[in-house]
């Protein structure tokens, strides 16, 4: 995408030609050429690069800039753009201009494969930043491990990219999809026994992100006597809901929990509204922190929903608050959570360079198994996977804005609003 | 029991909607012929207007769909004068790739004037439920089902009863003969194209108070209305209805009690089924075809 070896504006067929030139070079350039390549093709096997102010650091990622997760991409590309600059303000990383070479993979996984291939094999890039959803990380992940590369994702909770045995990968959000349930969890059973919910309602879109949290929901509320009435696995196409809502209706649920990644979240409560059923308890895991969500279902009818989330531009956090002010300035519209996650895998990324003071990609993930880092997400640190030590926040909706209700130490409300009111017309 | 009974109304009154979106394209697809890729771009054309007519006027969407009706049976008949009667001529083939670029063209302008986020409206009624004892009926899909009754119950009359409609039973069935007693095919076309566009109105009206939509809606429509169209038989407007009902019961039953992952399968199992035994559609009777005709 955006290539800053030339200036602003130089046509495309003026860098062509200056690629064809560079290709009529002597035999002598040709060697010089081949055999400062094999120098370089040395330094990245044996995981080293170059030291301070010897040009710019190229940082590799491919994003989904076009195809379905395009939204999510273009406010996470925002948030490395925004760090960069603020990086090269401020005299760049190890003295170098950060440079991020960008590649569009489509939102898909195939090409995300080839792309960062291509980032490590033939454009020499000194660092790599990961890409959004799981889907998409799981082969980026897969192919800076086998190329001894760090590899720092902002997106890709699923727990499975965690069992592969990589040293190298790093989560950059403060919980995976695993610990998304802990601290709803921790409220629910700080409830008296006697104002539980008795029974729950699960629905599921299948998806890696989505099922395993869950399920783990399923387990422990069962074991806080929560009896299962409904339980489904929907496919990610599913856009009418009725059906389903008429399902979870009949049953009656004292609460319903719905894996909901995206735009599936809305038309779920849109069919319950439609029912006039609605619980005590409503938890969607993604669905409700998006900027959608209020116009969607009405903004009176968000109140009381839960939800889990990754960063919140209220927490009190050092260098968030700077953080949201930063970005609004730069793009004239205050971050979303994909932003803020790509802007703390690049802080990350920069707290371990500096700390480690080379390119040594071995050196720097061993820093960061060994050392909690300071981002706009709170503290952050890893096991030995890559998996954060730590949960997301619970959050919840509360007089037309998201607050965060848990962690303490994030807390934006002190209050959690239960029972859920009804539906409101709006 | 109950279950049963809930499962089958909620079955009904979804699949009431489902006729509603395809009263159109039965029409265009079943009578004249043309297999119209544009009629989920209509559908979601009427739904913005609807939309853009209760956001400003805040008009209650059916009633905004008698409104929004006149200006889309206009462009109906516009698209049929401009765009299909020439193309009919060359090559009536032709008639899907034009009308797949309109729906593209329609989808571009939407995203233009609205944005590609999100849109619904909701009336009073949106989220207001009949409770009879144990049962629900949410009120959204019952005025959504009765709108489907009415729109059906109106063609339907006007099909059998007036001259318009049996001027187009003729030329459907057989456009030399019509010519005969003096029923020009193409004038009859205009008039079916420019109904079916503006029947659309009533589909974006119940379409805009029960589902969310985006420009792009228009492809999942587009796909649901040539499910019902095969299933009830071309050119029967009952038949779209019972095939919608159908459909919908289908989808009620297997979320209910086979599974949730099924229910976006059962249109696609519904058509193979129905055209392994029954390739005409359930609803229509195989008629001697005129050579060359």
């Amino acid at each position: 995408m955006s290539d800053d070896r030339y200036p602003p504006g130089t046509p495309l067929r003026t860098r062509s030609v200056a690629h064809r030139r560079r290709g009529r070079g002597s035999s002598r350039a040709i060697a010089i050429a081949a055999t400062t390549a094999i120098a370089l093709a040395g330094c990245a096997a044996t995981g080293t690069s170059g030291g301070p102010g010897s040009g710019p650091l190229n940082i590799g990622m491919s994003l989904p800039l076009t195809g379905s997760a395009a939204d999510v991409a273009k406010s996470g590309y925002q948030g490395y753009k925004l760090w960069a600059a603020q990086v090269n303000a401020a005299g760049g990383l190890l003295g170098r201009n950060v440079h991020l070479d960008v590649l569009d993979n489509g939102f898909d996984p195939n090409q995300t494969g080839t792309d960062y291939t291509r980032l490590i094999s033939q454009n020499k890039d000194d660092l790599l930043l990961g890409t959004f959803s799981s889907l998409l990380n799981a082969p980026a992940s897969a192919i800076a491990a086998r190329q001894q590369m760090l590899y720092i994702e902002p997106s890709g909770g699923a727990a499975s990219l965690f069992t592969r045995g990589f040293t190298n990968l790093f989560f950059a959000q403060p919980g995976t999809t695993e610990s998304l349930p802990d601290l709803f969890l921790e409220w629910f059973g700080s409830l008296p026994a006697d104002q539980r919910p008795k029974t729950a309602a699960y629905l599921t879109q299948d998806d890696p992100s989505a099922s395993p949290a869950i399920a783990i929901f399923k387990t422990r509320l069962q074991a806080l006597g929560v009896t299962l009435v409904y339980d489904q696995t929907y496919d990610p196409s599913t856009s009418n809901f009725d059906s389903i809502a008429a399902g979870v209706a009949h049953a009656r649920p004292d609460m319903v929990i719905q894996g909901a990644v995206s735009n599936d979240g809305a038309p779920f409560v849109r069919s319950l509204e439609k029912l006039d059923f609605s619980p005590k308890i409503l938890f969607q895991t993604r669905a409700p922190a998006d900027d959608t969500y209020p116009g969607a279902i009405g903004a009176k009818n968000t109140e009381g929903v839960f939800t889990a989330e990754a960063w919140s531009p209220k927490a009190a956090y050092p260098g968030n608050a700077a953080f949201v002010s930063a970005y609004t300035k730069m793009f004239g519209s205050p971050p979303d959570e994909d932003a803020a996650n790509s802007y703390t895998a690049a802080q990350v990324l920069e707290t371990a360079v500096k700390a480690v003071g080379r390119i040594d990609q071995k050196a720097l993930a061993d820093w960061l198994h060994s050392h909690s880092v300071g981002t706009i997400v709170g503290p952050l640190k890893w096991d030995a996977t890559g998996v954060p030590v730590g949960t997301a926040m619970l959050a919840q909706w509360q007089q037309g804005t998201l607050q965060v209700v848990a962690p303490k130490s994030a807390a934006t409300s002190s209050t959690v609003v239960y029972p859920k009111p009804g539906w409101s017309t709006r | 029991m109950t279950e049963l009974v809930q499962t089958l109304i909620f079955g009904i009154l979804i699949g009431g909607v489902y006729a509603l979106m395809a009263t159109g394209l039965t029409l265009t697809f079943g009578v004249m012929k043309i297999v119209n890729m544009a009629q989920g771009a209509f559908l979601i054309v009427s739904t913005y207007l609807c939309y853009a007519l209760w956001q400003h006027f805040g008009l209650d969407p059916i009633l905004a769909a008698f409104l929004v009706m006149v200006p889309m049976a206009a462009l109906g008949l516009v698209v049929y004068k401009l765009v299909i009667e020439r193309l009919e001529r060359i090559d009536p083939g032709l008639t899907i790739v034009a009308t797949f670029a309109l729906a593209l063209i329609a989808e571009a302008f939407l995203a233009l004037i609205w944005g590609p986020d999100q849109k619904t409206t909701t009336p009073a009624y949106f989220n207001q439920a009949i409770h009879l004892g144990p049962l629900v009926i949410p009120r959204a899909q019952f005025y959504g089902c009765l709108l489907a009754i009415v729109i059906t119950v109106v063609l339907q009359v006007a099909i059998k009863r007036t001259w318009l409609g049996r001027a187009i039973t003729a030329a459907s069935e057989n456009p030399e003969g019509a010519r005969l007693i003096g029923v020009e095919p193409a004038r009859v076309g205009a008039w079916i194209f420019a109904i079916a566009t503006g029947s659309t109105a009533f589909g974006g009206a119940a379409l805009s108070f029960l589902y969310q939509f985006t420009p792009d809606t228009q492809d999942f429509w587009l796909g649901l209305a040539l499910s019902v169209v095969i299933v009830g038989g071309l050119g029967s407007v009952p038949g779209a209805f019972a095939a919608g009902l159908l459909l919908g019961l289908a989808e009620a039953l297997t979320t209910t009690y086979v599974s949730v992952r099924w229910a976006t399968a059962v249109p696609t199992l519904l058509i193979l089924v129905v055209l392994t035994i029954r390739p005409q559609g359930l609803f229509t009777r195989t008629t001697r075809q005129d050579a060359g005709s």
